[in-house]
């Protein structure tokens, strides 16, 4: 920018005067002053908007649905109409055990589709709509290779381990299925099968020696049955190996029931069950432990051998087994089941009956005595026995405030048109409780009774309103029937362990019992029975600690010192085994 | 059951349904899961993607387009390519993944959840106001673009599947897939990544 001046002019004025002015030539001087601006060059900031590289973990599953497909074309439809599987409405997952250690195998049950959906995709209908805690049972059982299904007595164990095999078989997860139960049961799970499962053949392993050599040793057979008995005495046939160098009968899966039955870990059962080669190992029973720990540890050697020890308290126990055992109660599932109700009938001995106890009592804690440290426990459990004989009848006379009781309330009972069952565990008792309750139209059911004729009786007790009274022994009656018709139970002498005695009151209370079933428990005041009552409300604790998590601080089992100290008897030095 | 199918020009299965999905973790930042069944609803695949957190910056500048941007483009985009299979159509459960379709040649379907009653006959809008087209298929609810022709090639394809098919079902199952994938895993070996 050039700089320029201006010329400033001065004007002078007189009063009167002429004005006069001049104006002399000056320059015109300007101040200018300079801003220097500059040149200004703005800063940038650039913010890169790319696109991450994002890190992406992938999983296939292509196999599944063609195994499927093969295995579906083995196992033919189902013969009779049944509800449409479809109809089954929910949302039952299979989660994977905590052993699927790999994401892979993880990821592939959590992606499945519900239990229901599986259960719809092969066309599994069934006869009558499962309850939930059944399909969580069924998602419980699926996936695992060691696993114990271990609900109450009632709740349809049986329906559960079904539909798993069937839905195993069907999607060609197995091929060969053993199942073991006790022989009085082998009918029942025939029949469970044809209803829960008609497409799956099923194969029962019976006969002479050569017949059944040849039934173990077939292809093809789908499920096949076979009882404890059996599998003892052909024990040599899981050690023929074929020309693969492999054992010729082996199987995918082997589902023990009442599994109870291996719980020694020396027992012959127990070893020829650990024998089997087999891939699965399912257990399935309402009483995992009776006794003590040691039978949950004889369980899991055929299951996962090496996983428990009998050193193990009750308490790491049981979190040890937390993913492989499944127990549930009904008053955890099922709360519109009706209740059931104890009643504790305690009463005095009649004095004929008391003069009896008295005189053996005195006399067997005298011979123990005598004894000294050569008593052993099977002279306690000879007296223990005697005594509670007597509580059940009087020897001399017959007398018994037991059956006096019993027949009162029998009497109501008959007179509603309702049915009871009496549970004992001498056949004697039960034969002499037949003979003098004539009147209620009493059927027997014990180890007397040939199993080809139990089935009848079960049927003639259903069916006849005439026949009021089931007299049942706790070994042959304690497992495995659906007697939900009959509203009163009463415990006539009481078992050693209570396990036993809820597996006979869980005849009668289970799925399909309508109304509330009355359990009454016999007790005979100052006698052993009473003392032993204490003894089994402990063994309830054992229980509870393993399968619930609780502490407990109470004694657990039924320790030498208890069983001596029922007659006020010092103990042996020697350990001896929990009484059975 | 429904045969599966090979495209001879992809190579790529059809008759399948992909079911893709974001779950915002609070701790780690977004996992993508995108899930392809068989029409019985088994899973063929699954893939799920690291979490990724877009930064301040992104979120000053994309402003109300992040979501279509992390869903769509960068976490759906990259999972529906890497899918070995090629779906029917792809079910989103957010309408930030509705995104994705600008990427993909695949049909996409918002599949809205059983308790919204947005019930304008045939129109569904979105929170912003886009209209959608608004259709039922057994007692599933579903909404797709009006700009392409997804309406009809989706409904074309809902005739060879099951009514009772659950279209939101697959959804928890991913859900259940992504949490348990980031336990196994854990952050530290995939990262945190930024959008």
């Amino acid at each position: 920018m050039p700089p320029y001046t201006t010329n400033f002019v001065s004007f002078e004025h007189n009063d009167n005067s002429a004005i006069s002015w001049h104006a002399p030539p000056r320059p015109i001087v300007t101040s200018v002053d300079t801003i220097e601006l500059g040149t200004c060059s703005p800063h940038v900031i650039s913010i890169p908007i790319t696109k991450a590289n994002l890190h992406v973990r992938s999983f296939t599953f292509g196999e599944s649905a063609k195994v499927a497909e093969v295995a579906e074309n083995k196992i033919a439809s189902p013969s009779k109409p049944l509800q449409a599987a479809h109809q089954v409405a929910g949302s039952t997952r299979i989660h994977p055990p905590a052993d699927v250690i790999k994401l892979d195998d993880r990821l592939e049950y959590l992606l499945q589709p519900s239990l229901e959906s599986l259960l719809a995709e092969r066309s599994l209908a069934f006869p009558s709509r499962p309850f939930p805690f059944q399909f969580e049972g069924i998602a419980f059982l699926y996936p695992r290779h060691a696993a114990v299904l271990a609900d109450e007595m009632g709740l349809g164990k049986t329906m559960q381990a079904i539909t798993a095999v069937r839905l195993l078989l069907r999607r060609g997860d197995v091929k060969t299925v053993l199942l073991v139960c006790p022989k009085p049961l082998v009918t029942n799970w025939q029949r469970e099968f044809n209803l829960w499962a008609p497409e799956i053949p099923v194969a029962v392993i019976q006969g002479d020696q050569p017949k059944r050599l040849w039934q173990w040793q077939l292809p093809d057979a789908a499920v096949r049955i076979a009882n404890y008995e059996l599998l003892c005495r052909d024990r040599d046939v899981f050690e023929y190996l074929g020309d693969d160098g492999r054992p010729s009968v082996r199987f995918d899966l082997v589902v023990l029931d009442e599994s109870q039955r291996i719980k020694n870990l020396d027992g012959t059962t127990n070893h020829v069950a650990r024998s089997i080669s087999r891939r699965r190992s399912w257990a399935i029973t309402g009483t995992p432990v009776e006794n003590s720990t040691d039978d949950l540890v004889g369980i899991f050697e055929f299951l996962a051998p090496g996983f428990l020890s009998p050193e193990m308290k009750p308490l790491s126990m049981g979190r040890m087994v937390s993913d492989h055992v499944l127990r549930r109660t009904k008053e955890q599932v099922l709360a519109d089941l009706p209740p059931k109700l104890f009643r504790e009938a305690e009463m005095d001995l009649t004095p004929q009956q008391r003069e009896s106890y008295r005189l053996a009592e005195d006399d067997g804690v005298l011979r123990l005595t005598e004894l000294g440290d050569s008593a052993s426990i099977g002279h306690v459990f000879e007296l223990v026995l005697r005594l509670k004989q007597i509580c059940n009848f009087d020897p001399a006379t017959g007398d018994s405030s037991k059956l006096e009781r019993l027949t009162a309330d029998l009497e109501e009972i008959a007179v509603s048109g309702r049915k009871a069952i009496v549970f004992s565990q001498w056949v004697d008792t039960l034969k002499r409780l037949a003979g003098r309750l004539q009147q209620f139209g009493p059927l027997e059911y014990h180890g007397r009774i040939p199993h080809r004729q139990r089935e009848t009786v079960i049927e003639q007790f259903r069916n006849d309103p005439s026949r009021h009274v089931l007299l049942m022994s706790y070994g042959a009656g304690g497992v495995g029937l659906n007697l939900q018709f009959a509203n009163y139970v009463f415990l006539f002498d009481r078992w050693w362990n209570p396990a036993v005695e809820d597996q006979a009151t869980g005849r009668a209370h289970r799925i399909g019992v309508d109304g509330p079933v009355t359990v009454t428990r016999v007790l005979m005041l100052e006698t052993i029975e009473e003392r032993i009552d204490r003894i089994l409300q402990e063994k309830r604790e054992l229980f509870d600690v393993i399968f619930s998590g609780a502490e407990s601080h109470r004694k657990l089992g039924l320790t030498q010192q208890e069983l001596f100290g029922l007659f006020q008897l010092k103990c042996p030095a020697d350990p001896i085994a929990v009484a059975a | 059951m429904q045969e599966s199918q090979i495209d001879t020009e992809t190579g790529k299965h059809s008759y399948s349904l992909g079911f893709l999905t974001v779950v915002d973790h609070q701790q780690h930042g977004l996992f993508g899961g995108y899930l392809v069944l068989n029409t019985t609803g088994r899973p063929m695949e699954f893939h799920c993607t690291a979490p990724i957190k877009p930064n301040h910056a992104q979120q000053i500048l994309y402003g109300p387009t992040l979501e279509p941007f992390i869903y769509g483009e960068q976490i759906g985009q990259t999972l529906l390519e890497k899918a070995g299979a090629q779906p029917m159509f792809v079910c989103i459960d957010h309408p930030a993944l509705l995104a994705v379709r600008e990427h993909v040649s695949t049909p996409v379907a918002l599949v809205l959840p059983v308790d919204d009653h947005q019930t304008t006959e045939n129109t569904y809008r979105l929170d912003d106001g886009t209209p959608m087209v608004h259709f039922q298929h057994g007692s599933n609810r579903l909404a797709v673009s009006e700009r392409a022709d997804d309406h009809r090639l989706i409904t074309e394809h809902l005739a060879e599947l099951a009514e009772s098919f659950d279209l939101v079902e697959p959804f928890a199952r991913i859900r259940e897939a992504i949490d348990e994938a980031q336990r196994a895993v854990g952050s530290g070996e995939w990262g945190v990544g930024s959008g």
